[in-house]
């Protein structure tokens, strides 16, 4: 017996099995300490609470939303609206930290001191102060009546007003969809090595389904137009308030902004690393093989400079998603202040949790599986040198 | 090869060149003529200046005075003359420097086609020949990480012939090798030397100097210090500081 125990195999499962069983008594108690409390206090434990109607209702939703809605479908559109505002924020995040990682490699003095400026001012001031800041501003813009005009937006407290489409919700959704498909198949057409056809010999087949691709959507977009109505329908000023037009919410847009100003300083970084990471070597032998700037910035450099920036990446575009949980600061109907408020109406404290725990796991280990993917797909083969 | 100049002259011709970095005086007036289809080789002590002086010759370093001169074109800010004289001008380095996400067939065509606008199946069928003359044709849908240092920089002298290069410039190109591949980089390059291209090679392999070269360079603190051909450069060196380089070099 004691022999056995001196075999490392052995010792390593009895460990394992140990700790398990610790791990299983900590989690039955607890549940079985939490059953005991909630039927003290006379609280009805379990999810029959998500066919029950809400009773109130949200101020932003992509889907409709009315108080007679069951709770489930209110988690439904908190997590919609979560992954709207998380998509359109990483979105502008990505693109602020292109411009920003691009002025800090640069070989001119003035933007990469900009760069620097950026980095070290919009990193350095936490998130919800800059939510705060942004919200007090769009708040505090005028009134309808004086409202402030950028071009085809319009500017006031009650929002940001800009020309709305006279096309049925779906019919939005399904050109949008559209649109990204025409906007990324060309590119995965590109570069993949899965056809096989040489990738210049493709250019017929990438023009074809980019401009298949945006026909499409805009025939999506025509069918469901309105009858009757113009197909762009631009805000305009009606007694004291603003018709027409799409109005985005103070909250949401200061949301957005905070998050794509925000995230943009990090990934700046990220992408100021990336390029970076790529060895001088390869770009000496670009130039000396004749190539032109752009040509060795695009065919070498920024290959390779992605390739070294995904991992990080994908770990800031998870952690930028759950910043949206800061939209409970101002008000905006986020997955997170819809469970707070659940809690708070229904009384279902742990059930409501687990629910924000999955969805949120499951948002994450989504992006998470895509980058990954995507990983593997572009790894560099065999061993590599550093030069 | 395009042979567009004057077989009179000079593949490059250093006038006068001196390069600084900060205060360090790196090369002390350089004067130095290469003849067309001339082997040279560049030899010193390791921060003498050699792998700088041949990186000048295509730009990768700046002069700071003095004259450069590529097959009749001199080197100066004008990026239209640089670009024409890297196109003529091939250049092997010490690690190899191969494109990682492309490979060994993407490597060898990609400045062809974006240079010389040739097109894919021309391009390709060039590349093999090249890959064909360095003896590594079976790897060319191989990825550089998975090759052995000396296969890789076997392609990288494909990758620098693909060009057609009037001049190829090689950057200690056997000093980042295991000892077993060193002799088969150098089997390529003494083939290469029968082929009438210019070829500078900065190296310490004195058996292969001795082999091609038409002419050996010595370099010391940012000098050249003796200038000769093999049989008299390793037979009779002038200068103390010479022999004394290769009493070390060929002392075991």
């Amino acid at each position: 017996m004691v022999s056995l125990l001196r075999q490392q195999k052995i010792r390593n499962i009895l460990l394992q099995a140990l700790f398990a069983g610790i791990v299983l008594l900590v989690v039955i108690g607890g549940w079985r300490n939490a059953q005991h409390a909630l039927s003290s206090q006379n609280v009805v434990s379990g999810f029959g609470f998500l066919h029950k109607s809400t009773g109130w209702d949200v101020n932003f939703s992509l889907l409709p939303a009315s108080p007679n809605d069951p709770y489930w479908w209110f988690f439904v559109i908190g997590i919609v609206n979560t992954l709207f505002l998380g998509i359109l924020g990483l979105t502008l995040a990505t693109f602020i930290g292109g411009l920003v990682g691009l002025f800090r490699t640069s070989s001119n003095d003035l933007l990469q001191l900009l760069g620097r400026i950026y980095v070290d001012f919009f990193r350095n001031i936490p998130l919800i102060l800059q939510v705060f800041f942004w919200y007090s501003l769009v708040t505090n813009l005028p009134a309808p009546r004086n409202a402030m005009e950028f071009g085809p937006l319009t500017l006031s407290n009650r929002g940001v007003y800009m020309p709305a489409l006279n096309v049925g919700g779906w019919h939005v959704a399904g050109a949008a969809v559209t649109l990204l498909l025409a906007l990324a198949l060309p590119l995965w057409l590109r570069t993949t090595r899965r056809l096989a056809s040489p990738p210049e010999q493709r250019g017929a087949l990438v023009w074809g389904v980019l401009g298949g691709g945006l026909l499409l959507a805009a025939a999506i977009l025509l069918l469901g137009r309105a009858p009757g109505a113009a197909l762009i329908d631009p805000p305009r000023l009606q007694g004291l308030n603003m018709r027409g037009g799409l109005r985005v919410s103070p909250e949401f847009t200061a949301l957005l902004v905070a998050i794509g100003i925000y995230g943009g300083a990090y990934i700046g970084e990220i992408v100021r690393g990336g390029f970076k990471a790529v060895g001088k070597g390869q770009t000496e032998a670009a130039h000396s093989l004749g190539l032109s700037p752009w040509q060795s910035f695009s065919r070498i450099r920024l290959p390779l400079a992605l390739r070294a920036m995904l991992p990080i990446l994908a770990n800031q575009y998870i952690w930028l998603i759950k910043a949206t949980t800061l939209g409970i600061a101002v008000g905006f109907t986020d997955f997170f202040m819809i469970v707070a408020v659940t809690i708070n109406q229904s009384g279902q404290t742990l059930e409501a949790i687990a629910i924000l725990m999955v969805g949120f796991l499951a948002i994450n280990l989504s992006i998470a599986a895509i980058f990954n993917r995507i990983n593997r797909a572009i790894a560099l083969k065999g061993n590599q040198l550093r030069s | 090869m395009a042979d567009t100049h004057p077989a009179n002259v000079p593949a490059v011709q250093i006038n006068g060149m001196n390069k600084f970095y900060g205060h360090f005086h790196a090369l002390k007036n350089i004067q130095l003529t290469v003849h067309r289809g001339e082997k040279v080789v560049v030899c010193g002590p390791s921060g003498s200046g050699k792998s700088t002086m041949i990186r000048c010759i295509n730009r990768l370093e700046e002069h700071n005075s003095g004259q450069i001169t590529v097959l009749g074109t001199e080197l100066n800010d004008d990026v239209a003359s640089i670009d024409g004289i890297r196109r003529e001008v091939g250049m092997v380095f010490q690690h190899f420097n191969l494109f990682p996400h492309m490979t060994v067939l993407e490597n060898c065509v990609l400045a062809p086609m974006l240079v010389r606008k040739t097109p894919r199946a021309q391009a390709e069928a060039a590349a093999m020949r090249y890959l064909e003359k360095v003896r590594i044709p079976e790897q060319a849908q191989k990825y550089p990480g998975q090759l052995s240092g000396g296969q890789q920089q076997r392609v990288a002298i494909a990758r620098s012939l693909c060009m057609e290069p009037e001049i190829l410039l090689f950057d200690e190109p056997t000093s980042a090798l295991d000892p077993e591949m060193i002799s088969e980089v150098l089997d390529v390059m003494v083939h290469l030397a029968t082929e009438g291209r210019t070829m500078i090679c900065v190296t310490h392999e004195m058996g292969f100097a001795r082999r091609v070269a038409d002419r050996v360079i010595f370099m010391d603190a940012g000098e050249i210090v003796e200038e000769a051909p093999p049989e008299t450069f390793f037979q009779s060196p002038s200068s103390e500081r010479t022999k004394q380089f290769l009493s070390q070099v060929l002392g075991h």
